[in-house]
């Protein structure tokens, strides 16, 4: 037989390894293409920048300028790039924002890998406090606290709702905040115990303000419903555990944070060793042992939205009181309308319960802000995007177009400050005119995230329910924010050893927090229990924590 | 048999032999436990389905409270209007679709050509071009190389960005190898003399010989696309690009998250709609797998099988 023919293209090995290694060259220098290094001088980068620009004044830039920005796109609110919101920025300010879409499913990963391969937006938006460590070593965002003073509202509302402080702790090892946060007048704790108010003021005759009254009252409620266990997280703990523990001003649940606490000498400690946590756990295995909290609902897993088995056992009146948000309540009320009627019940988000420490909640807090890809820095527009941005976020007028629109083409404002959207305008996610035919949010793009940020006291209670703000009143006049937690910037390479070491200490708390709430261990074991966080490397990760704190306190007072 | 050569009457044919070898007491127990077996295995299987499908069919409220099981409850039809007026949702759809097709097709001539170049041992640098293809299921760059290679090439916000980079399984390719080099050689001596080129026999001799593994392939390639989310994740920026599953991953997320953030569901019942809207939209994908699975089943364990084992 005839020898088959070879294929004409038959690559020896030298030939691929001469490919691969010109892709690979292709590759390394796609990769490293920015370059770094180059003086700043943001005040001769003022294409488009207002000579005049001051806070509380109307920022439109002198031509017009491009920013590009990342854009979460949420399911329930798909984004449109023919918002009207767009265009009304436009016409305010002459900035067109040009959007790069990503899946809210995976936003954290999809930005981490725009920044990491240098090809994010100049606007990163949806930044939480602390979300700018990671990118600090690179050099691929820009040192905000370098040029916040081109910033005058954020200054102002900085100062204006004193949170001065709290932007200090903002700091980076290297001195320097990496992203601005959205500023809150008021800050309240979002998730808190979420209450069968009727029963509650039927049994015990009123609403539970302490650990204590709420454990008389679980005990009533459980004489009066033998089935039931009536209280529940529905978030493995994480939550109940977190408001909680600010009652005996220690950390728990989705709060613990690096677990580190300021102790009686000024030096960091573990909260976990701490007897502040050990009396708290305490109180959630007496609540266990007396079949007042539901086992399953801090070991069940839940997706994120708390276990739907708690609505269950709200809707079958076998749990009267669970950690939730005010989207719980509302949850939890529609569950009861399907079992119990609607109007035959009553559901409440009431202010954390107070403990031995006082009537404390969690430390006041920032909401997302956002960082600035450090491409900007090289651009003839950087001071205008400073300025647009500084408006976009921090000016009133602008945080109140975000949420509600274009004033009387959308909404009015009266004399006294009061908000409603005009005929044929609605805001369905709350409750406002809904089904008047045009949402502002989904057919326009308003209340959408970049709503969210910096607000106002009346911007937030302008669009909240009568419940949601009774509740902020009820925190702001019955209960005192913690202190700010101390900061304790590390460097790359403490970092690294830190979380190396936090891990598996962490791992331990977890469990046996639980073992000793589920009385699976017993109390007579804390002290082993503290030997195995010491044999973890809790002294090493200790000294890690404070060499960092006592470098900042050095360098920032 | 002859043209014309007699049929066969079929009601004279030999009645077939009515007694049968009787079943041990051992086989019998074993066919009972086996079935009882499977069938609850079937059970296991199906029941996410059939309770998945009943709560497409139900309201909210009732998902909600938990109600729901295997039965629909609060019947109605419209969040299947809802969705199906999604524009959002058709156009993904329609994206997963182009891209269904188009990357099976890409892939099918990209595996079976490769395979088939491996499958001929006399060729030189056979041995390289299998290690190229291996190395890969062991190494890869990384995410981030990665995208800096889409992104350099052009692909990214690009179809082919979906398209290309998974366009060659190396385990189907082993597989197509495996069964390529099971043919008998002598039908492609025998072609090869009577003057066909490489891609005669390819083409008029191996590929319609390997009707089962093909018929596998594109059942493993289309399903692997329709699949894929990742690859859309990361190299389109634009929500006119994403696939549906990409929609749907989205979907879920969100439905999840919503009452978890307060500002989100401090009204309103966003989370409500999506517990329903979820079930619609997971079954209106999984419609099309499920239509044309049938169809390939009956190729798909005679073609992987053929292609597992090394005569």
């Amino acid at each position: 037989m005839n020898t088959p023919r070879h294929f004409p293209f038959a690559p020896t090995r030298r030939s691929f390894v001469g490919l691969s290694a010109a892709a690979f060259a292709t590759v390394a220098l796609a990769a490293c293409g920015s370059d770094s290094g180059e003086e700043v001088d943001v005040e001769s980068q003022n294409v488009g920048a207002m000579d005049d620009y001051t806070a509380d004044t109307q920022f439109k830039a002198t031509e017009p300028i491009q920013v590009s920005m990342l854009w979460t796109d949420w399911p329930e609110v798909p984004v449109e790039d023919t918002w009207r919101l767009f265009d009304h920025i436009k016409e305010l300010t002459n900035v067109e924002i040009t959007l790069t879409h990503i899946p809210f499913s995976d936003a954290t990963e999809k930005r981490s890998l725009l920044i990491s391969a240098g090809d994010a937006p100049t606007l990163i938006p949806l930044v939480y406090t602390g979300e700018d460590a990671p990118f600090v070593s690179s050099g691929a965002v820009v040192p905000m606290s370098d040029y916040v003073d081109k910033m005058p509202n954020f200054q102002k509302y900085v100062e204006e709702w004193d949170l001065a402080d709290m932007i200090g702790n903002l700091k980076q090892e290297d001195g320097k905040y990496y992203m601005v946060p959205g500023l809150q007048e008021v800050s309240v704790p979002v998730f808190s115990l979420v209450i069968r108010k009727d029963v509650f003021e039927e049994v015990t005759g009123a609403v539970p303000n302490t650990w204590d009254e709420l454990h008389e009252g679980l005990k009533l409620i459980k004489e009066k419903y033998p089935d039931s266990t009536p209280l529940a997280d529905g978030f493995e703990g994480g939550a109940l555990f977190n408001f909680a523990s600010h009652a005996w001003l220690t950390k728990g649940g989705w709060g613990f944070g690096d677990g580190s606490i300021e102790g009686p000498d000024g030096k960091l400690t573990y909260v976990a060793i701490t007897d502040e946590y050990k009396t708290m756990i305490e109180l959630f295995r007496t609540l266990v042992e007396e079949g007042l909290l539901d086992r399953e609902s801090l070991t069940a897993s839940n997706d994120g939205s708390g276990a739907a088995s708690v609505a269950e056992k709200f809707a079958a009146e076998t749990c009267f009181a669970a950690s939730g948000s005010s989207g719980t309540a509302i949850e939890f009320s529609q569950a009861l309308n399907e079992t119990v009627g609607e109007g035959n019940h009553s559901v409440a988000l009431i202010p954390p319960p107070a403990g031995p420490a006082g009537e404390h909640v969690e430390p006041r807090n920032f909401w997302h802000g956002f960082m600035l890809n450090s491409q900007i820095t090289k651009s003839e527009n950087f001071l205008a995007t400073l300025q647009f941005l500084d408006w976009l976020y921090y000016n009133p007028d602008a945080r109140e177009m975000l949420r509600w629109g274009e004033k009387d083409v959308n909404y009015t404002k009266a004399e006294d400050g009061t908000i409603e959207l005009m005929d044929g305008f609605s805001l369905d996610d709350y409750a406002i005119n809904a089904g008047a035919g045009t949402d502002i949010k989904t057919d326009l793009g308003f209340s959408t995230f970049p709503a969210e940020s910096t607000e106002s006291r009346a911007l937030k209670e302008s669009y909240s329910t009568p419940e949601f703000v009774e509740y902020i009143d009820n925190v702001l006049s019955t209960r005192t924010p913690r202190d700010p937690y101390p900061p304790k910037p590390m460097d790359e390479t403490e970092l690294e050893q830190a979380s190396l070491l936090a891990t598996p200490i962490k791992d331990s708390v977890d469990t046996a927090t639980l073992q000793f709430i589920m009385g699976e261990r017993d109390m007579s074991e804390w002290d082993a229990f503290k030997s195995e966080l010491e044999a973890a490397g809790l002294p090493r990760y200790l000294e890690l924590l404070n060499t960092a704190r006592d470098r900042f306190v050095e360098a920032n007072g | 048999m002859a043209p014309d050569a007699p049929r066969k009457n079929p009601k004279n044919a030999v009645a077939p032999r009515t007694s049968r070898i009787k079943d041990s007491t051992s086989y019998k127990v074993f066919t009972v436990v086996n079935m009882t077996v499977l069938v609850l295995m079937c059970a296991v299987m199906l029941y996410p389905f059939i309770m998945l499908l009943a709560q497409s069919f139900s309201s909210a409220g009732a998902i909600n409270a938990g109600k729901v099981n295997l039965f629909p409850v609060g019947f109605n039809l419209d969040t299947y209007k809802v969705v199906a007026n999604n524009d959002n949702f058709w156009r993904a759809y329609g994206n997963t679709v182009i891209y269904t097709v188009i990357g099976t097709t890409i892939a099918m001539v990209l595996t079976t050509t490769y395979a088939y170049v491996l499958s001929k041992k006399h060729l030189k640098g056979r041995g390289l071009l299998i290690g190229i293809a291996v190395f890969t299921m062991f190494f890869n760059g990384g995410i981030v190389p990665n995208y800096v290679l889409i992104s350099s090439l052009g692909m990214k916000n690009t179809m082919w960005a979906v398209i290309l980079p998974p366009a060659l399984s190396v385990f189907n390719l082993l597989v197509m190898k495996a069964f390529f080099e099971n043919l008998p050689t002598e039908l492609e001596e025998a072609a090869h003399i009577d003057g066909l080129s490489w891609f005669g026999i390819f083409f008029r001799i191996v590929l319609p010989l390997s009707k089962a593994v093909i018929a596998t392939m594109v059942l493993f390639y289309s399903v692997q696309y329709w699949n894929d989310w990742f690859a859309a994740f990361l190299y389109l920026d634009k929500t006119d690009l994403f696939p549906v599953t990409l929609f749907l991953r989205n979907l879920i997320a969100g439905a999840s998250t919503a009452a978890s953030e307060g500002a989100a569901a401090s009204g309103g019942n966003v989370d409500a709609i999506n517990a329903n809207i979820q079930s619609v939209t997971m079954i209106l994908i999984l419609i099309p797998i499920l239509c044309v699975y049938p169809f390939v089943q009956r190729y798909f364990v005679s073609g992987i099988m053929l292609g597992s084992v090394k005569g």
